[in-house]
């Protein structure tokens, strides 16, 4: 709401200037968000909240200014006379829709421009000047709140007028704006004789516009109601300045004063010999306005503001907000006035209260609350470990926004029944490319290392724990899995202190560390079929039993589908946390540390490349002797000294026995046979 | 020979032996079994008895002069030896450590931990909802009826006609009461969306809701309890203000200001000229969303505030544009 101050001052001369008036306003819940000049004159642009409909005019601000102040208000003067018949009737037919039509019957006008002063502060609030009617009906609408509208009396057919909702009878209407509108159900209307001559409370119809010709006007002032005049304007995707009003709530005991106003500035404006404002009236009000009356009790107000507000101060604010008050016993009975419909129960009577008196002046003091054992819950705890673990491994956290583009599926060419198609479809994108949830993070991360190459970026690592969704079944809410998600792509720098070693590892490194972060040891890797991994660089990770993730390097068509131009290897993974959360051990039960100490044993073994250094190892720590501690892998070479088709791959084997220290002998005999069996088992050779 | 020359040639000697070796050498030749030193001792039995004392005095200095030297020098080359030693093992230590450069937290997620920290010491507990919600959590069981005007507060993505993105965390409130007697006291942090898009909004952004019900919950509670927070977010000084507002499902509402953080109230850019920064929203739970979940109002009070966290890592942090929290530039996200 833009509020020129000159035009406020018309209403009230609060005696302050106008930054402390904007103080003041903003304080009491009108926050005034810019003050800007208008050549002699500043406006207040100020955010009216969707509950004050009555401060949507220079009345209505001039009301709240005069209740903060105490600044008296000067109000328009009441109708100076009724009005003869009409001539005109009114039938409303839905009196719960609109509870009151008024309208005034005005002859020999002129129509012509406005005056200059009226169209500088139709446009200072935002309003284009058309011609002196209609001018005046805005002029009136942003002064004292009350949209009106003006008919061309003569283009109104039959000399009445029904209001009633869109039906058989009722189909369409062209609106003022040219537009022909097929009227939603529902949506009130007022017709004359032959048809809807105007979307009630919205937009008027053309077929009955005040134009230059106009000489006899009907001028209507009504009050509709706000759930049905919002349904209609959002069903025709339109918003008038009279719509954004009768659907947060009208004044309806403002109407005779709106017309009377309109009527006097009409005679003023466009008024010359033969003009007749008091041609006839109308005012049809089948339900009268009848305010709730609501109770609160004192302590109630000071229970729950926290305050000692006294009794008489209540009473205080509100009547000077227009409520009518009386009181026994510490119990306040209040009826809010007209205009102000968002007022309902006693929780709103306390905000009034508490808006006036001042929010600065209620006291602050920590609540005595009790304790709670609840602490940061152990999935808050366990989100924290997995991104400490991840930026551990050189990986920043990024976050992205959950919309997919539905070409995200075809580039990672999942199958059509990967449950990663099931993608939740919004009804409203911003833009195609943003129209589905993913239902994986990886594109959002191809996306995010594209944006970092283009910039020059070499060394990216990026990582992101976020929900996807999955649709389920129609008319419910999709799953949340929570994944991590990685991406890495880094320059092959061969520098004397650093090695080098294939992405794949660095990438499944990281997952490693986690997985040994989060102490999860019921864990391995086979060889993944993910269609947009390299099939010879990737592997799903199995823990506890369960697919629950996979790592690998992007392969060479997905890549090209996702338009990535460079040529180094670039490795992704996705983990499912909520499996890797209910995986979490319990905590530790402490062993003794071994008393005696080991002997190792290191074995070369030359064996084909199809042979997997898990199965090998799984093999050694499953070979029945108790000793066998520890197995591990510490070389691989492939080359001139090994065979083509076959591989050098060298494990480290550590003996143990729990009471005493094992002698070379005893080992040497368990040991020649496990790499005997071992050979036997993988086919393979000793390397010489 | 006597005392003072064989102090004398012992020196000369001395003087340009550079290795224990040859220090052995010289220890051999004056105190070894035929050294120089021990032959004059042998001598001292020839001698007179008066004579014999003062002689023999004086080649007992010069044996513990030449010993003092003798380990003197000792020391003075294994120091030496261990010098060289070191110089021809030193490596460049100005070239980088051998590590993994670790991964930089983005600042939204930094800040939302930090202040999920401040309201678990207060002690709160964190609670979760579904990011895809059924318009009743989001809108109706907040106050928030269909056809009403303060849907259009709230830019909305729609998936069906009863299923929407959550548009704020508040729908979290609804679901812990439903499953939790009173007294409840937590936040919830977490992604919400809103179908916007320009220089200063972004259709998916970070809240955190807090959210406090017992049988004596005050709004003078709601005020001590956010002051404090920001007190400790931004700086312990920072003057805090709140004003009436408006929210649905809150009523007293309030929105929170704190005082410009960049030009310390005299009237900025950031702040428009106000001195103020508008920081969070608040306000006493509407008896009517207590009531949906059926605790007595009569009884129970509460406050809820909802804080966006990318407005306080703006502030933080001094970041001008809402947009960079989403390209995750490792530029800019390496500066956190």
């Amino acid at each position: 709401m833009r509020v020129p101050f000159g035009w406020l001052q018309e209403f009230i001369n609060p005696g302050i200037s106008v930054e402390k008036t904007a103080h003041l306003l903003t304080m009491s819940g009108l926050e005034v968000e810019a003050l800007e000049t208008d050549g002699e004159d500043v406006v207040l642009v100020i955010n009216v909240t969707p509950n004050r409909a009555d401060c949507l005019s220079i009345l209505g601000i001039a009301r709240e200014l005069s209740v903060l102040t105490g600044a008296p208000l000067k109000l328009p003067a009441p109708p100076a006379g009724e009005a003869g018949p009409a001539g005109i009737t009114v039938e409303i037919r839905n009196t719960e829709l609109c509870r009151r039509y008024a309208g005034r019957v005005i002859r020999n006008a002129r129509t012509g421009p406005g005056p200059e002063w009226m169209a500088k502060r139709l446009e200072a609030c935002g309003l284009r000047p058309i011609n002196n009617i209609v001018d005046v009906t805005n002029y009136v609408l942003l002064e004292l709140g009350h949209p009106l509208h003006a008919f061309d009396l003569n283009t109104l057919k039959g000399g009445r007028i029904v209001v009633d909702t869109a039906d058989k009878v009722y189909r369409k209407i062209k609106t003022l704006d040219g537009v022909e509108r097929k009227l939603p159900a529902g949506a009130l209307v007022i017709a004359d004789a032959e048809g809807p001559v105007a979307l009630a409370g919205i937009m008027g119809g053309a077929s009955t516009e005040v134009e230059e010709s106009t000489r006899d006007i009907f001028l209507e002032a009504a009050w509709f109601e706000p759930r049905n005049i919002r349904k209609t304007a959002r069903a025709l995707g339109l918003s008038t300045e009279s719509s954004y009003r009768f659907e947060r709530g009208a004044d309806i005991g403002i109407i005779p004063l709106a017309l009377e106003r309109a009527s006097l500035l009409i005679e003023d404006l466009a008024g010359g010999p033969g003009t007749v404002i008091r041609d006839g009236g109308v005012d049809v009000y089948p339900v009268k306005y009848a305010p709730p009356t609501i109770e609160v009790r004192t302590s109630r107000v000071n229970r729950i503001l926290g305050a000692e507000i006294e009794e008489d101060e209540m009473l205080r604010i509100l009547s000077r907000l227009g409520f009518a008050v009386n009181s026994s016993d510490g119990l306040i009975r209040t009826s809010p006035p007209s205009f102000r419909l968002d007022v309902e129960g006693e929780a709103d009577v306390i905000e009034e209260v508490a808006r006036i008196y001042g929010y600065d002046r209620i006291p602050a003091a920590l609540p005595s609350s009790t304790l709670s054992a609840d602490g940061a819950g152990s999935r808050e705890d366990f989100i924290r470990l997995v991104g400490g673990a991840i930026r551990k491994s050189g990986y920043s956290e990024a976050v992205n926004y959950s919309f997919m583009n539905p070409r995200a599926l075809e580039n990672l060419s999942l199958s059509p029944n990967d449950l990663r198609r099931n993608a939740v479809v919004l009804l409203n994108p911003l833009k195609t490319e943003e129209s589905l949830l993913r239902t994986t993070i990886v594109p959002s991360l191809i996306e995010n290392l594209k944006h970092n190459r283009e910039r020059g970026l070499k060394n990216i690592r990026l990582a992101e724990t976020a929900r996807v969704f999955i649709r389920e079944r129609e008319g419910e809410l999709p799953r949340e899995p929570l994944k991590l998600a990685g991406i890495a792509v880094q320059q092959k720098t061969h520098s004397f202190w650093r090695d080098a070693a294939e992405d794949f590892y660095l990438a499944k490194g990281a997952v490693e560390a986690l997985l040994d972060e989060l102490r999860i040891k019921d864990r391995h890797f086979t060889p993944s079929g993910e269609p947009f991994l390299h099939p010879g660089k990737s592997a799903d990770l199995v823990a506890g039993g369960r697919k629950c993730g996979y790592v690998g390097v992007l392969s060479p068509a997905a890549a090209e589908k996702f338009e990535i131009r460079e040529k180094e290897e670039i490795t992704v993974f996705e983990l499912d946390l909520d499996v890797l959360f209910d995986l979490l051990p319990p905590p530790t039960v402490y062993r003794p540390v071994p008393k005696f100490p080991y002997i190792e044993r290191d074995i070369a073994i030359v064996v084909a490349d199809g042979i997997k250094a898990d199965d090998v190892i799984r093999y050694i720590k499953n070979y029945p002797s108790e000793f066998i501690e520890e197995a591990a892998v510490f070389d691989l070479y492939k080359g001139e000294k090994v065979p083509a088709g076959k591989k050098s791959m060298a494990f480290n084997i550590r003996y143990r026995a729990g009471d005493r220290t094992l002698t070379e002998d005893e080992i040497e005999v368990i040991h020649s046979g496990l790499v005997k069996d071992l050979l036997v088992h993988t086919g393979g050779s000793l390397r010489a | 020979m006597g005392g003072v020359n064989i102090r004398k040639s012992f020196l000369q000697e001395l003087g340009p032996v550079r290795t224990i070796s040859g220090l052995e050498l010289l220890r051999v030749r004056y105190l070894g079994k035929k050294g120089i030193l021990t032959a004059e001792l042998k001598k001292l039995g020839g001698l007179p008895p008066e004579e014999r004392r003062s002689a023999g005095a004086l080649l007992n200095e010069s044996k513990v002069f030449i010993e003092t030297e003798l380990a003197a020098r000792r020391q003075e080359l294994k120091e030496l030896e261990l010098r060289e030693k070191f110089a021809s093992q030193a490596i460049d230590v100005t070239l980088p450590g051998r590590y993994t450069r670790p991964g930089r937290t983005h600042p939204v997620i930094r800040v939302m931990r930090e202040i999920t920290g401040i309201f678990v010491a207060m002690g709160f507990s964190v609670e979760e909802g579904p990011e895809v919600e059924l318009d009743y959590y989001n809108f109706e069981a907040l106050n928030i009826p269909k056809e009403h005007p303060a849907r259009e507060m709230q830019d909305t993505f729609y998936v069906s006609p009863d299923i929407v993105l959550r548009t704020h965390t508040s729908p979290v409130q609804v679901r812990v009461m439903q499953r939790k007697k009173p007294p409840v006291k937590f936040i919830a942090p977490g992604k919400v969306y809103r179908c916007d898009a320009d220089i200063s909004h972004t259709p998916m952004f970070h809240q955190i809701e807090g959210f406090m019900v017992a049988d004596d919950i005050t709004f003078s509670h709601l005020k001590a309890v956010l002051e404090s927070f920001l007190h400790r977010i931004f700086s312990p000084d920072v003057p805090v203000r709140f004003r009436p507002s408006y929210f649905p499902f809150t009523e007293p509402s309030a929105e929170v200001d704190i005082g410009c953080i960049f030009c310390k109230g005299t009237g900025c850019r950031t702040c428009k000229g106000t001195g103020w920064i508008e920081i969070l929203g608040s306000g006493m739970v509407h008896p009517h969303v207590l009531e949906m979940v059926g605790y007595d109002s009569r009884i129970y009070s509460g406050f809820a505030f909802g804080i966006g966290m990318e407005r306080v890592a703006m502030l933080k942090y001094s970041i001008d544009d809402i947009r960079l929290f989403f390209e995750n530039d490792l530029r800019f996200l390496g500066q956190f």
